[in-house]
């Protein structure tokens, strides 16, 4: 039997549903809690990372937090990480095997045609410690410490965030902002930017101040459907240069490299991103979709698209296929060598990493449970491959012949583990 | 198959009980003076058991905040100031606003102050009716106007009173799916005492089933189903509660401004909303407009029964 | 970038924006319609934890930083 159908809604039932809307959402618990009392969550991940060739990483985090019955909570995370192997040094591949010496002083030989690398091994260890507190019922606030260390890099840094839900809970308004105060003391000290590296380092180590303010918006659009936008600005001051890397000194009719010069970077760098985010929530499944649009003072322009499909696959199981998509403009200092005898520029980098690249990552996460334990598991696999432009046209003589942007390609594994008791 | 019974049954005085029923889980209780209970669509008998506990807790604290009957409880206390005013806390404050919204769009029919006509009218069956001397002198003692209500504080004038059964009640389902909807992701439904509201799809996609009884036949065979996965259902009529005058009966619903039962209403009204307060709130109203109620929900654009 | 994923791009972020606008509609979500968004899975950030390390990679193999979270801390691989 049917029901008499619904046509249109009239202003009357509109005032009942605006008056049941606000009777119903007073007292609402915050999303983040279904239920009161003090509970505990314990996360761990271990990431298993190699590039082809060059470097390979090692990094498992383990994280604790406590959310206690008024709703604040208390976290503590703990990361380590070791990365072994090479990375290019910024110099240009030479016609005949070169031999270059690193920092640490290590001696490679680089066979003809290939790119230089630097060779190293480090490991980093890092604490962080965060504290939310919600407070006038709509209010959520959040303030954090960070603290790493590694051979020849210290970070140390301070945030904080503040979040609001408006129009019945439906939007959250959130501004945050974050400083850091990063040390760089490399081995050898600090090299004079564009010098040949024979003057001896002015100092033995540097500071580098990055500030960084952030508005977010997340907005309820459906029942299923949530969106966010976000912006980022960040200032960073100081030492901004990598101390490793290098240009080569070319010729400027056969190209050889004739001897390697320290990179010099600007020491201000402004940054802007806005990130674009939606989740969809179908019958069971979930679609996640975003795109970031950065920019930054150097010129440096990037786009990045993401996307995620969690299938579930019922008993708890469920498998995340998931695409990225990164495209990024040269900075207006990067170059891949300088020239003999031409006049010497204000900044220049010859790494890769800044200079014109596309990466793709493509992966899946399978998410599972153990049966009678507790705690879910997951596990993903990814490879992401960058690419550039190997011959590009302003390269001279030999260096024409040889690919200055060999595809990178990189595999990973990462386990995690999440419990909450 | 029906997966519940919108009828009355005669209440037992036991403690919760839960049992599975076909694929999903059953529990029952007691409170507001009506059968209650909690559908489940889950396989966990642990999940279903902490969301019963969730709902009992929640239909006895609204019982017994907005009774009329426990001596020292808010309503007690407002209904015997005696004409001092009341100050309420913010969950009162928000249900009585919606009460005053339902009485300002229906033109005074819903009204909250309307009770003190019980005292005039007794719906027994019998057909004893008071005379219009009596119900005028009733009437003195009615009328949301007569109220003041501000900034929390709520004046009632001495010999009138408020109820909060019909609203409260439908809160009382209404929010306890709301606390529910925080605890599960699964799809559960929510009767108190044929006050209900169902949260969304079972499993497979398939919608709850509620049986609504024939308004005339107690205990005999549901009249008919309504299948929905989502929304408030409630009802409003006269199924026990009457009186025979002059070879008609007259439901329990009282017109406030007439003081007399609606004439020529519907049996019973059944509207499907968004929620059960809105759901229930439409049925009253529809009810007291009498031959015009199916006009008055065909204007709402609700989906609706009237038998 | 190409034309095509160009014209993607604008199109899905239209689609984010309007999502925006049109939730400031008034009658959009109702409290009790939260089931599936109180979800882990349908937060815009589900797992805070895999995100900081997947920011830790790219932000040593490219040269763009900034996303949901404000920065936690550097690292010397860039």
């Amino acid at each position: 039997m049917q029901l008499t159908p619904a046509n249109r809604t009239s202003s009357l039932r509109g005032r009942l549903g605006a008056a049941a809307c606000l009777l119903l959402t007073a007292g609402l618990p915050s999303m983040a809690q279904g239920e009161s009392g003090a509970t505990t969550q314990f996360d761990a991940t271990a990431l298993l990372y190699g590039e082809r060739n060059r470097a390979n990483v090692a990094e498992p985090t383990a994280r604790i937090a406590r959310r206690f019955a008024d709703g604040q909570s208390l976290s503590a995370q703990f990361g380590f990480d070791v990365i072994t192997g090479a990375s290019p040094s910024g110099a240009s591949p030479s016609g005949v095997a070169q031999t270059t010496t690193s920092a640490s002083g290590t001696v490679t030989t680089i066979p003809a045609g290939q790119i230089p690398l630097n060779s190293f091994k480090d490991s980093r260890y890092a604490a962080d410690l965060e504290w939310q507190k919600p407070f006038l019922r709509s209010f959520l606030s959040t303030i954090g410490g960070h603290v790493s260390r590694e051979k020849d890099y210290q970070s140390l840094g301070a945030n904080g965030k503040l979040s609001v839900d408006l129009l019945q809970r439906r939007t959250t308004l959130t501004v945050g902002g974050g400083v850091n105060r990063d040390r760089v003391f490399p081995v050898g000290g600090i090299p004079v930017g564009l010098s040949d590296g024979s003057t001896p380092a002015g100092s033995s180590a540097l500071s580098k101040d990055v500030s960084t303010v952030m508005l977010g918006l997340s907005q309820v659009v459906t029942r299923r459907w949530l969106v966010g936008l976000n912006a980022t600005r960040t200032f960073e001051r100081g030492y901004l240069s990598e101390p490793y890397k290098v240009l080569s000194v070319l010729d400027g009719t056969t190209g050889l490299p004739s001897g390697q010069w320290m990179e010099k970077r600007p020491s201000t760098r402004e940054r802007w991103s806005v990130l674009a985010s939606s989740v969809y929530h179908l019958t069971d499944d979930v679609l996640s979709l975003s795109y970031r649009y950065y920019r930054d003072d150097w010129r440096v322009r990037s786009h990045t698209c993401d996307a995620r499909y969690r299938r579930e696959l019922g008993g708890d199981r469920y498998l995340e296929p998931h695409l990225r998509y990164y495209s990024q403009s040269a900075a207006s200092f990067f170059r891949t060598g300088l020239l003999d005898g031409a006049p010497l520029p204000e900044f220049a980098t010859a790494d890769y990493r800044l200079g014109g690249l596309k990466s793709v990552t493509v992966g899946a996460t399978y998410g599972f449970r153990i049966s009678d334990r507790p705690g879910e598991w997951t596990v993903r696999a990814e490879y992401i491959g960058q690419f550039g432009n190997g011959h590009p046209g302003a390269t001279v003589g030999i260096q024409r012949q040889f690919d200055l942007f060999p595809t990178v390609s990189i595999g990973s594994l990462l386990v995690g583990y999440s419990v909450e008791f | 198959m029906s997966a519940t019974r919108q009828a009355a049954r005669r209440p037992d005085a036991t403690a919760a009980s839960l049992e599975p029923i076909e694929d999903y889980f059953v529990g029952r209780f007691v409170a507001m003076a009506s059968p209650c209970e909690l559908l489940v669509d889950t396989d966990d008998r642990a999940s279903a058991a902490a969301l019963l506990r969730t709902a009992e807790r929640e239909a006895r604290r609204i019982e017994h905040k907005f009774s009329r009957y426990r001596p020292g409880n808010l309503v007690h206390r407002i209904n015997h100031s005696g004409g001092r005013p009341v100050r309420v806390d913010k969950e009162t404050a928000l249900l009585l606003d919606y009460a005053a919204t339902c009485h300002e769009v229906s033109d005074g029919m819903f009204d909250i102050t309307s009770g003190a006509l019980r005292r005039v009218w007794k719906f027994d069956g019998g057909d004893r009716v008071p005379s219009q001397a009596q119900v005028q002198e009733a009437l003195q003692h009615v009328g949301w106007h007569r109220v003041t209500w501000a900034d929390s504080t709520l004046t009632l004038p001495a010999a009138m009173e408020i109820d909060l059964g019909g609203v409260g009640k439908e809160y009382a389902v209404d929010h306890t799916a709301v606390l529910l909807a925080g605890q599960t992701r699964d799809a559960f439904l929510v009767n108190f005492g044929g006050d209900l509201f169902a949260s969304g799809a079972r499993r497979g996609g398939r919608h709850w089933g509620v049986g609504l009884d024939d308004p005339e036949r107690t205990g005999e065979a549901v009249l008919y189903r309504i299948e929905f996965a989502r929304g408030g259902l409630a009802t409003s009529g006269d199924a026990r509660r009457f009186i025979r005058h002059e070879g008609r009966r007259l439901g329990h619903i009282l017109n406030p401004k007439t003081g007399w039962p609606v004439k020529d209403a519907p049996r019973s009204v059944t509207v499907l909303d968004r929620t059960c307060l809105q759901a229930g709130s439409l049925s009253t109203i529809a009810y007291l407009q009498g031959p015009g109620a199916r006009e008055f929900l065909e204007q709402q654009g609700v989906e609706f029964r009237i038998v | 970038m190409t034309r095509p994923l160009r014209r993607f791009l604008h199109a899905a972020l239209l689609l984010i924006l309007a999502g925006l606008a049109s939730g400031c509609a008034a009658t959009a979500v109702r409290p009790w319609d939260r089931d599936l968004l109180a979800q882990k899975k349908m937060r815009l950030t589900p797992s805070p934890m895999v995100s900081a390390v997947d920011d830790h990679i790219y932000f040593s193999k490219e040269g763009s930083t900034g996303g949901m979270d404000v920065v936690g801390g550097g690292c010397g691989c860039n």
